[in-house]
């Protein structure tokens, strides 16, 4: 042992200990406070715990702004709508990295390019498009648009792990007689699970969270996405009282920190963009 | 590593040669189904991105009527130079910028690196990734409940007796501004420190301990052993930080709508302002590009190292 590593081993845990009870303090705050009865909140922060209310303060906040609908819209969208995009980022993912053929990084920076975009540059065409189409304020417009979004990401992630499978699997498949779609099907995408299963969790997330698409392109309480339901309930803080809107902000957080904090290793790989 | 592109290079040079001995079809069945695999992406990616991003290019050059609009040139983008707004609005962003590269990135890097030399550190981490999972909307109202005049800051700062630094945060510029960011970074450091872990991970056990041996030790170590190692990550990590911040929507909208008086605005939010708001789509769609070409810019940078690297 170094003799001066002893003091600044201290230094260090005192460091990280400070640093997450700064990031911790937001959070316990919000927690104690959604437990505070809403009737009894006096305008003043709760640092202790008092009351026990949260499930009261939900059900307000579901009253609010209806979340009944839009917690279903979401559920739909991160679901439905993420898996699709993961199966056709698949596809292409296996057309680039599998089916030999010209303009690699052609098709590649075509498809990902997608996801380098800020949603500004296609936000205002896209809601004249919406309009003009009757897609404007309907499941089937943000499905769409959820869709197209995940695509270009989950693409990149699949594209990388198929370079990995070893290409005599698809060379013995060919042998053997099997078409593109056969090998696809029963060799590159069993092999792809944890990719795939990666890809999901990281759009799923994606989706459940987002809210920009989801004010623009929509609207009423029946279409609207769960993040522009909270929005209007942020909207409303004055009148239906801070506990109710924190403890909506917490309820409607829940899936996505549960699939974080079981999945840790997955939003790892995928944030790198390394091989799962 | 460098051992993935060996087998790239082997596997298609395989194909290459075995191509005239492949059973099923010959080129031109291969090229179809290639397309048929590629077609779904393609015109999903197409339609619903590519296709609005020229469209939103093209109307960059018409000015702000909304009905029958007129060609002219540049003027969108020279207005947008000229309007202490936007003006306002492009400072933001720089402040943004440079806020992300010292936040998330900095202290994401002292984070990883701090918590993963003490044995409890894994959960130190957590409550600091956590944030991460929360959406941009529920951020900001964590950050409002913290922030506002009745605030949990507020009411700390006057329970430790320090009244005259209670203030209302999100009213003064520019320190609403600051305040946003820090509010961004406690969600957007959680990336860094996930990313920075990875690459600790991949710095070799021997030379960390062969440079201890030779008693350069602490930050001296840290600085210059371990940390040139960390380029090809830190890379990374400022581009994916860069590229979110600039995209950061959710949270001024939700937390201040860009107010008050559009004083807290970024790109982003200006953008959707212009746009939505005021609807004039001829400088929201100049915003839009000068935004994109920034965002793309700064990610073609780092995908060319993270490309390079795998």
């Amino acid at each position: 042992m170094n003799p001066t590593s002893r003091p600044s081993a201290a230094l260090r845990s005192a460091l990280v200990i400070v640093l997450a009870l700064v990031w911790f303090i937001p959070t316990y705050l919000i927690v104690v406070n959604a437990f505070t009865s809403n009737t009894g909140y006096t305008g003043e922060v709760a640092w202790f715990p008092k009351d026990f209310d949260l499930l009261e303060n939900i059900a307000l906040a579901w009253q609010a702004v209806n979340l009944g609908p839009s917690l279903l819209n979401s559920l739909l969208y991160a679901v439905v709508a993420g898996a699709l995009a993961v199966l056709v980022a698949a596809f292409a993912g296996f057309a680039v990295s599998a089916i030999p053929g010209g303009r690699r990084t052609f098709w590649f920076w075509l498809i990902y390019s997608g996801a380098l975009f800020p949603a500004q540059a296609f936000l205002r065409p896209l809601f004249t498009g919406y309009a003009d189409t009757g897609l404007y304020d309907t499941r089937w417009g943000l499905f769409l648009i959820y869709v197209a979004t995940c695509v270009p990401f989950s693409f990149f992630i699949m594209r990388n792990h198929m370079l990995s499978i070893p290409p005599e699997i698809n060379e013995a498949a060919q042998l053997d007689g099997a078409n593109w779609w056969r090998v696809f099907i029963h060799f590159f995408l069993p092999l792809s699970k944890p990719a795939l299963a990666a890809a999901f969790i990281f759009q799923f997330v994606w989706v459940w969270n987002e809210l920009l698409f989801g004010i623009t392109l929509s609207y009423s309480e029946q279409i609207r996405p769960v993040m522009a339901a909270l929005a209007g309930l942020q909207s409303n803080y004055g009148t239906v009282g801070p506990p109710v809107v924190l403890a909506g902000a917490l309820f409607v957080s829940l899936p996505t920190v549960l699939v974080f904090l079981l999945f840790q290793r997955a939003f790892a790989s995928s944030l790198g963009g390394a091989k799962v | 590593m460098t051992a993935s592109h060996e087998t790239r290079a082997i596997a298609t040079g395989r194909r290459d040669a075995s191509d005239a001995s492949m059973p099923t079809g010959g080129r031109g069945t291969r090229a179809r189904s290639r397309l048929l695999f590629l077609l779904p992406a393609v015109l999903l990616v197409g339609v619903l991105s590519l296709a609005p991003f020229v469209w939103t290019v093209g109307r960059s050059l018409f000015d702000d009527a909304v009905i029958d609009p007129q060609f002219n040139w540049f003027a969108s983008y020279a207005r947008l130079v000229s309007d202490p707004v936007i003006i306002k609005s492009l400072g933001n962003t720089v402040m943004w910028l440079v806020g992300t590269v010292i936040i998330p990135v900095g202290l994401g890097l002292a984070i990883a690196a701090l918590t993963s030399s003490v044995s409890w550190g894994r959960w130190a981490r957590l409550a600091i990734v956590l944030p991460y999972a929360l959406s941009g909307t529920a951020v900001a109202v964590v950050w409002n409940f913290m922030l506002q005049d009745s605030g949990a800051l507020n009411s700390l700062l006057r329970g430790l007796g320090l009244d005259a630094l209670a203030h209302p945060w999100l009213l003064e510029w520019p320190g609403n501004t600051i305040v946003l960011i820090l509010a961004n970074s406690w969600q957007a450091s959680g990336v860094a420190v996930i990313l920075y872990l990875v690459g600790l991970q991949g710095v070799p056990r021997e030379t960390v301990e062969a440079a201890a041996l030779d008693g350069v030790d602490g930050l001296k170590r840290f600085f210059h052993i371990v940390l040139p190692q960390l380029r090809g990550t830190t890379a990374v990590v400022m581009g994916i930080s860069l590229a979110n911040g600039l995209k950061s929507f959710d949270l001024i909208w939700v937390l201040t709508n860009g107010g008050p008086g559009r004083a807290t605005e970024t790109l982003a939010v200006s953008m959707y302002w212009q746009s939505f708001v005021l609807q004039r789509p001829g400088s929201g769609a100049a915003i839009a590009v000068v935004l994109t070409i920034v965002v793309v810019a700064i990610s073609v940078a780092y995908l060319r190292k993270q490309l390079k690297n795998d």
